[in-house]
């Protein structure tokens, strides 16, 4: 426990004093907030916190009431608040709630979804859905290669020439060729962008084997069958997973960019870029806050799934 | 008798016709008959490698003929004749120590009782039956290359190829796996070609020690080991042990010597 505990604090309480001199200097120094909004300030846009006073009545009640159509809202309540006072909010969907300090702290979700969070939605989708199709072909493109050693050569100098090109260019003609409104046409710009780094590392992985292993195998007269199978690919994993986790944060940025060259009314980055041209940054900041999240989020989740296919690896020692 | 091993006039040059060619063998004839430890020694880059890939199908000569149990080289790879022991345990990480000494016998289509009788078989000849789930990080390099030498005789090759196998151990370490092979030989019947960098090592564990020269590499010395069999620690002190260590060092100076003349 002490071990986990020591390795993550540090981190989490350096992004706490990040906030708190957020907070602190925006207010000190009087920002505008069309130029820097206060992480609280972001923070509303996202979840409300109600903190209802020891005399709950049902007036009060009420207000939560009017705030339920589109947020998520924390409500702090008095534990003796008698059930009369809270009947305004008794249809509302409670996601959690939890006891602490003589309170009820409820997680309350709004009758709909907020824009944000159905925009996160379809764009997460859509760099999902990008992220499969392009890493699967990458992956998919390596295997050949490591069969036919001639596509290989053939191929490689257009992957690396293609990787450090700004794909997202192509954005606006992937709008053009599927539809502005059609999720494809941003899952193709993902799905470009991570087949790159996907089957160069695969490639790299299938390719860098030492050569006293080939070795072995060729005293065994193994097929080339099985030199791939048990040999060539198990040595890519490590390469494929950090093929993957490039992938996973290019995934996001693919289908957010994407999305600033029109896109459907609801989608994360024609929320940004709408918000922002109506002056309300921190309801803009807060949808770019979400994208972090998210992408962060896959990452954790391909770290997690890179552990379990290899727990032998150095990394995990 | 018929040999295991029948070498005959081979030469092999690297990179024939470049600027940069090496002749690594020069008119190699060596002729190992059936359950004889024969130990090539001879100076860095003398080509003692080369030659174990050379009788081991794995590097093609440029000339001469080799002929393995009656069959060529090619065939005898393709018969699983060898068994192949590097210096580096080469082991594969992502397998567990079962799993690795498996390895062969999942190429070769063992079935499945097969391949679990032999592998706990294999674990108990080099005394690792209790880390099969290990994986090889969690193993020392000696058990590492055990846990190699398990997964070479796991076949029942004919041929045991080891190319300085025990040459990254301490000498501590190296001393026990002398004596472990001196064992597993033994008990397997396995004739064994045996690269080795030092002296001792080469006098201890073999029935002949081939010296080579460098550059060219060529056969310069054949040295019958008459020390009795079974060997011990003890036959390290034998006074017949320092003779040959002696002669087998001089023969190494010799070919030094030819090189700079």
């Amino acid at each position: 426990m002490s071990d986990r505990f020591q390795k993550y604090s540090a981190p989490i309480i350096i992004l706490i004093i990040i906030l708190i001199l957020w907070e602190s200097l925006v207010a000190a120094f009087d920002i505008e907030q069309f130029l820097l909004p206060r992480p609280s300030v972001i923070l509303s846009n996202l979840v409300r916190v109600i903190i209802l006073a020891p005399e709950t009545t049902a007036p009060d009640a009420s207000k939560i009431a009017a705030k339920l159509k589109d947020n998520l809202l924390i409500v702090s309540i008095p534990k003796n608040t008698p059930q009369e006072a809270l009947k305004p909010i008794a249809s509302a969907k409670i996601v959690t709630q939890i006891s602490l300090f003589g309170r009820r702290f409820l997680l309350i979700q709004g009758q709909n979804l907020s824009p944000i969070l159905q925009s996160s939605w379809v764009t997460l989708k859509e760099a999902l859905g990008g992220l499969a199709l392009g890493s699967s072909l990458g992956v998919l493109v390596a295997l050949i290669t490591a069969r036919w050693t001639a596509t290989r050569e053939a191929l490689l100098p257009f992957a690396i020439a293609a990787n450090s090109m700004p794909i997202i260019a192509f954005a606006p003609i992937m709008n053009n060729w599927f539809g502005i409104d059609n999720p494809f046409s941003k899952m193709a710009i993902v799905a470009i962008m991570t087949f790159f780094p996907m089957m160069i590392n695969t490639v790299r992985g299938l390719t860098l084997v030492d050569a006293r292993s080939l070795e072995l195998m060729r005293s065994y007269a193994a097929s080339n069958l099985d030199i791939v199978l048990k040999l060539r690919v198990p040595n890519a994993l490590p390469y494929l997973f950090s093929g993957l986790k490039v992938a996973a944060a290019l995934s996001m940025i693919g289908a957010v960019v994407g999305e600033y060259f029109g896109g459907p009314r609801i989608a994360l980055g024609v929320f940004i870029t709408q918000e922002a041209a109506l002056f309300r940054f921190s309801s803009a900041w807060a949808a770019i806050i979400i994208a972090c999240i998210l992408g962060i989020a896959l990452y954790l989740i391909i770290i997690l799934v890179e552990r379990l296919a290899m727990p032998w690896h150095v990394s995990f020692r | 008798m018929e040999s295991v091993v029948s070498i005959q006039k081979v030469n092999k040059t690297f990179g024939e016709g470049t600027n940069n060619q090496v002749h690594a063998l020069d008119d190699i004839d060596l002729v190992i008959q059936p359950n004889e430890f024969v130990s090539l020694i001879g100076p860095s880059g003398c080509g003692k490698s080369t030659l174990l890939r050379v009788i081991g199908d794995l590097i093609t000569p440029t000339s001469g003929k080799i002929t393995i149990n009656g069959k060529s080289a090619h065939q005898a790879r393709l018969d699983r004749d060898y068994g192949m022991v590097f210096q580096a345990a080469t082991l594969y990480d992502w397998r567990t120590v079962a799993k690795n000494v498996q390895l062969p016998l999942e190429l070769m289509k063992y079935s499945n009782d097969k391949k679990e009788a032999r592998t706990r078989e294999m674990l108990a000849l080099v005394e690792l039956e209790d880390f099969d789930r290990h994986y090889p990080w969690q193993l020392s390099g000696g058990m590492q290359q055990r846990v190699a030498i398990a997964r070479a005789l796991a076949f029942e090759p004919s041929i045991l190829l080891m190319d300085e196998p025990f040459g990254a151990l301490d000498e501590m370490t190296r001393e026990r796996m002398n004596l472990e092979l001196l064992d597993i030989w033994g008990k397997t019947q396995t004739t064994v070609i045996f690269v080795t960098h030092s002296i001792t090592e080469a006098v201890f564990l073999s029935t002949r020690v081939m010296v080579m020269s460098a550059r060219p590499g060529r056969l310069i010395q054949d040295i019958t080991i008459d020390l009795p069999q079974p060997r011990n620690a003890d036959s390290r002190e034998n006074v017949r042990f320092f003779e040959l260590e002696t002669e087998v060092r001089e023969a190494l100076r010799q070919s030094e010597s030819q090189k700079h003349e």
